[in-house]
């Protein structure tokens, strides 16, 4: 019997590695992969209650009333499952009758939404920072987008517009008669205390707390179009779209590219950094402790002032990974430095930056990679703004649920506790440390973000997701009874688009079992969360180490799984066999190995940062994509069919529809591609070919239709040059070494792959000789 | 893939040259295989290339820098961006696909005719001759319209710059193949010598 972990997930939007873990931090050792939990805070539940009109009932350490507790109404009190301390309910609990428990009483409801007795926060604000530097067509698009996106956002969205080319300009939105902007210098970073006075923030004491000097700063570095005599609200910089509309439409309008000439041998000069820097100090001043999004919308990289990733002069290339492997990126480190210091400011105000990056090279992502991943925000990625991969992931960041409410909600804090048994070991995800310390902190194994239980997500949407990792901690000594549980509460309190607080409460119960029943343990294994974690681990690896070496260490734990759960003789390959919970965890390593999560050849460092950041915030099932695609057969005879990803799938008379999350192709092998340059699904009497040739797209659309980001869309008939989509994600099962091959034969030859790459079966047959060999 | 003659001349105390080079050519020419061939050793099958890439290569006695710029219409726009301080194209051409001969000869008379290349030698590669009914060196060199422009297989006379000695800019085809490893050292050993 196998378990459905992916209905389980419905349960309480969690996904285990193992589900069942050993009493011991020996056994559990021996599990060799971790034990993690792949968790979607704000999931979807089908189960799960409309939130509850009241607060939720804490106890003195923080952990919130639950199912799981053992409740003694009469004595209005409540022992937490954690901490066995016994806490009061409060009053209105007094007088319960059995059938009319509180809904997080009730044994179904292990997740519940409280909505918290808050004032409900302002209206959430985005601000918008355009680069000016952008071909004029595309300057177009993108001008008309940011229009669009005031119209995809609720009325009462506050919004602002920060440009930046050489220098970076803050638009007054919130005046009537005529235009208004302050120009900043583009060649330094700016921060609350150096901003307010130069835009005129945040009333006399921040003028005369940021010191006598600003005056002068003032001075040097904002030319205001007209200037002002006294202090104003901070409101003219961030307006409600129903005030505001007209005016950036019309503002929008009038802007103008950068004006400045960019010389033959040189790119344009671009303070991205700066207007980072001055759009987040913005935020800081008006928006502190409440949702707001900052967007970037760049069409090239940081060229000027801080930031900068490449210098103005094109006889400077943008860095590749063999330079910042050699050391040889000279701007990198400052940059990193500069970026991450604004990400830590984001963060310490709630705030989050999402980066739509437009260009045919590198805008920065590597070095932004802190700032979008810390906050929570997105990257986009996309040769053009004039490019379905920007414009309709565009317009899905603003999407909104059935009430009218953004799905992207605001300023969540994740906290976890758990039973004293294990230990938390830190977080993979689109967040940053809190530095809340407890006694559920491990204090000596330390996993991605580690040292605390809690954790700031600034921007959070109902599909991000982040691996919990855990340490089993508990002594052989001490036992553990039998039928006892462990125990996990994952609180995510955020700020919801409709501006209410809302805290959700998933407690988890997981059972025990003994670290010497293989059996048991094996059963739990959930293979698709494992090789998710494992990649997500193996890219937080990246940041510190070789790609070489992450590719052994996955190697050595998957020999190493398999020498523990296998079934085998010693020294007898052919007699090496894996439980069905764990077959294909074998195969997914072989993919992820290959992937382009790992490799970096023929992928420039903005995309290993792209690829990376969204493995570490998607779903398991996306995960699952990035990491080995689904591949779908159509033909002519038999139904649509999943099929093996390999090239023995690739035939003639056969549509395929390849997913691998950040595109899809569709591609049509050689004889139905002749069919329709021949024009037959044309004629009435071949609808069969026809509808070969469009269901696929049509599945394909739907299948994309919720992706964020929007995937690039391939289409390639066999043989031509775009297939290679396809055949680079296939196993090369057939290749030009390959005997039964015969490429003199013409078009009727099997499909083969020109490549040295090891087949999936060469991989698995090195794995089983390793594993019998291990002692 | 180079006689051991030249790589023993290389390490007798004969710096290396630095070079950055740029590859070249519609996509699917083979410009990603070839550059990681060149690399490591390793033939694969590579996605289109989509941003970019530099890769340090060292054959005989240079030590290239290799850019590997995307073959799409669209890429195009931006090998432009790459062309200050090259010292040697690597133009790639798919010797199997007629249908885009004209495709591929309208790209390289563009190079051609810039300015800022206008004495960078350049090595026309004719790729994929394993794939029976590829296209011959002659009907490639007629295709590419490059009769009168190829300079001769020899390379530079010994001792001498070839770029100071003449005022023809060095270019010359050879026809390979990458997935055979045939051809392209005899290509890099001519480019080298212009170096």
């Amino acid at each position: 019997m196998s378990i459905d972990f992916a209905q389980l997930e419905e349960v309480d939007g969690t996904r285990w590695t193992w589900l069942f873990w050993p009493t011991t931090k020996a056994a559990a050792s021996q599990c060799v992969l971790p034990f993690a939990c792949l968790f979607t805070p704000l999931r979807p539940l089908p189960n799960m209650p409309p939130p509850l009109p009241y607060p939720p009932v804490t106890s003195r350490e923080g952990t919130v009333l639950n199912p799981y507790c053992s409740v003694d109404i009469n004595a209005r009190m409540w022992v937490c499952p954690f901490t066995f301390q016994r806490n009061q309910l409060p009053p209105q609990y007094a007088s319960i009758p059995d059938n009319q428990l509180p809904s997080e009483l009730i044994p179904e409801y292990t997740v519940v939404e409280y909505r918290l007795n808050r004032p409900p926060a302002p209206p959430p604000a985005f601000l918008f920072v355009l680069d000016t530097t952008v071909p004029e067509k595309q300057f177009t698009v993108v001008k008309e987008y940011l229009l669009k996106a005031l119209s995809l956002l609720p009325p009462g969205t506050t919004v602002g517009l920060i440009t930046y080319g050489q220098h970076l300009q803050v638009h007054e939105i919130g005046f009537t008669e005529g235009f208004r902007s302050y120009i900043l210098r583009g060649n330094k970073s700016y921060d609350a205390a150096s901003l307010q006075p130069l835009l005129g923030l945040g009333g006399a004491s921040a003028a005369a707390g940021a010191g006598a000097s600003a005056a002068a700063k003032q001075r040097a570095d904002a030319t205001a179009a007209g200037a002002h005599s006294k202090l104003a609200p901070p409101d003219r910089f961030l307006q409600p779209i129903q005030e505001c509309e007209y005016m950036m439409a019309t503002l929008l309008e009038g802007l103008q590219r950068d004006a400045w000439p960019v010389p033959a041998d040189e790119r344009p000069k671009r303070c991205t950094g700066a207007a980072l820097a001055a759009a987040a100090a913005l935020l800081e001043c008006t928006y502190r402790g409440y949702g707001a999004h900052i967007c970037l919308l760049q069409g090239g990289p940081c060229t000027e002032g801080p930031g900068t990733i490449v210098g103005p002069k094109l006889d400077e290339e943008l860095r590749s990974h063999i330079d910042i492997e050699k050391d040889n990126a000279p701007h990198l480190k400052k940059a990193l430095k500069h970026y991450d210091e604004v990400a830590t400011r984001l963060v310490n105000a709630g705030h989050a930056l999402s980066v739509f990056g437009c260009s045919l090279d590198q805008v920065g992502f590597y070095e932004m990679k802190a700032c979008v991943d810390r906050t929570g925000g997105v990257f986009v990625m996309a040769e053009s703004f004039e490019h379905d991969m920007f414009k309709r992931s565009f317009e899905k960041f603003f999407e909104c649920d059935e009430n009218g409410h953004l799905k992207r909600h605001f300023l969540a804090t994740l906290e976890v506790d758990c039973s004293r048994e294990f230990k938390i070991a830190g977080v993979i995800g689109p967040s940053a440390s809190l530095e809340k310390k407890g006694p559920s902190v491990s204090t000596d194994t330390e996993i991605g973000i580690g040292g605390t239980c809690a954790w700031r997500i600034g921007s959070i949407s109902p599909d991000t997701s982040l691996s919990v990792f855990f340490d089993v901690v508990n002594q052989q000594s001490n036992g553990i009874p039998e039928n006892h549980y462990r125990y996990i509460q994952f609180r995510t309190t955020y700020q919801h688009s409709s501006g209410e607080f809302r805290m959700r409460v998933a407690t988890h119960a997981g059972r025990w079992c003994d670290g010497n029943d293989l059996v048991t343990l094996a059963a739990g294994f959930d293979q698709e969360a494992a090789a998710v974690t494992m990649a997500r681990l193996a890219a937080f690896r990246t940041e510190n180490e070789e790609a070489f070496d992450i590719l052994r260490w996955l190697d050595r734990l998957l020999i190493r799984l398999c020498a523990r759960f296998g079934d085998y003789q010693k020294e007898r390959p052919e007699t090496f066999r894996l439980g069905p919970s764990m077959s294909f965890y074998p195969q997914f390593m072989y993919h992820l190995r290959r992937s382009a999560l790992l490799q970096t050849f023929n992928t420039s460092p903005d995309e290993s940062a792209f690829f990376r950041s969204h493995l570490c915030r998607v779903s398991t099932a996306d995960g699952m994509l990035m990491i080995q695609p689904s591949l779908i057969q159509y033909s002519l005879e038999s139904a649509p069919t999943p099929v093996l990803l390999d090239v023995a799938s690739v035939r003639p008379d056969v549509v395929l529809f390849l997913d691998a999350f950040f595109y899809i192709v569709i591609f049509y092998g050689d004889t139905v591609a002749q069919w329709r340059k021949a024009g037959y699904h044309l004629q009435p009497n071949y609808r069969n070919l026809a509808e070969l040739l469009e269901i696929p797209r049509r599945d394909a659309a739907a299948c994309i239709a919720a992706r964020f980001p929007y995937p690039r869309w391939v289409e390639s008939d066999q043989y031509g040059s775009q297939a290679r989509f396809l055949l680079a994600k296939l196993n090369p099962s057939a290749t030009h070494t390959s005997g039964n091959v015969d490429v003199l034969s013409g078009s009727a030859a099997a499909e083969f792959i020109y490549t040295d790459d090891v087949s999936m079966e060469i991989f698995l047959e090195h794995l089983r000789r390793a594993t019998v060999a291990t002692t | 893939m180079f006689d051991w003659l030249w790589n023993l001349l290389s390490y007798l105390g004969l710096y290396y040259k630095n070079a950055k080079i740029l590859f070249l050519g519609l996509d699917n020419a083979g410009k990603t295989t070839l550059m990681h061939v060149l690399k490591d050793d390793r033939l694969a099958q590579h996605v289109p290339t989509q941003h970019a890439t530099s890769e340090e290569v060292i054959l005989g006695n240079v030590r290239f820098r290799a850019f590997d710029l995307g073959g799409h219409e669209v890429a195009r726009q931006i090998w432009r961006n790459y062309y200050t301080n090259v010292d040697a194209i690597v133009y790639i051409v798919d010797a199997n696909d007629r249908e885009r001969f004209p495709e591929s000869k309208a790209e390289l008379d563009r190079l051609l005719a810039d300015e800022q290349l206008s004495d960078v030698p350049f090595l026309i590669l004719g790729n994929k001759i394993d794939i029976p009914y590829a296209a011959s060196e002659e009907e490639l060199r007629t295709a590419l319209g490059l009769h009168h422009l190829t300079t001769g297989k020899a390379g530079a006379p010994r001792g001498m710059n070839a770029r100071g000695a003449k005022d023809v800019r060095p270019l010359e085809i050879f026809m390979c193949s990458v997935v055979r490893r045939m051809g392209y050292a005899e290509g890099f050993r001519w480019l080298a010598s212009y170096l």
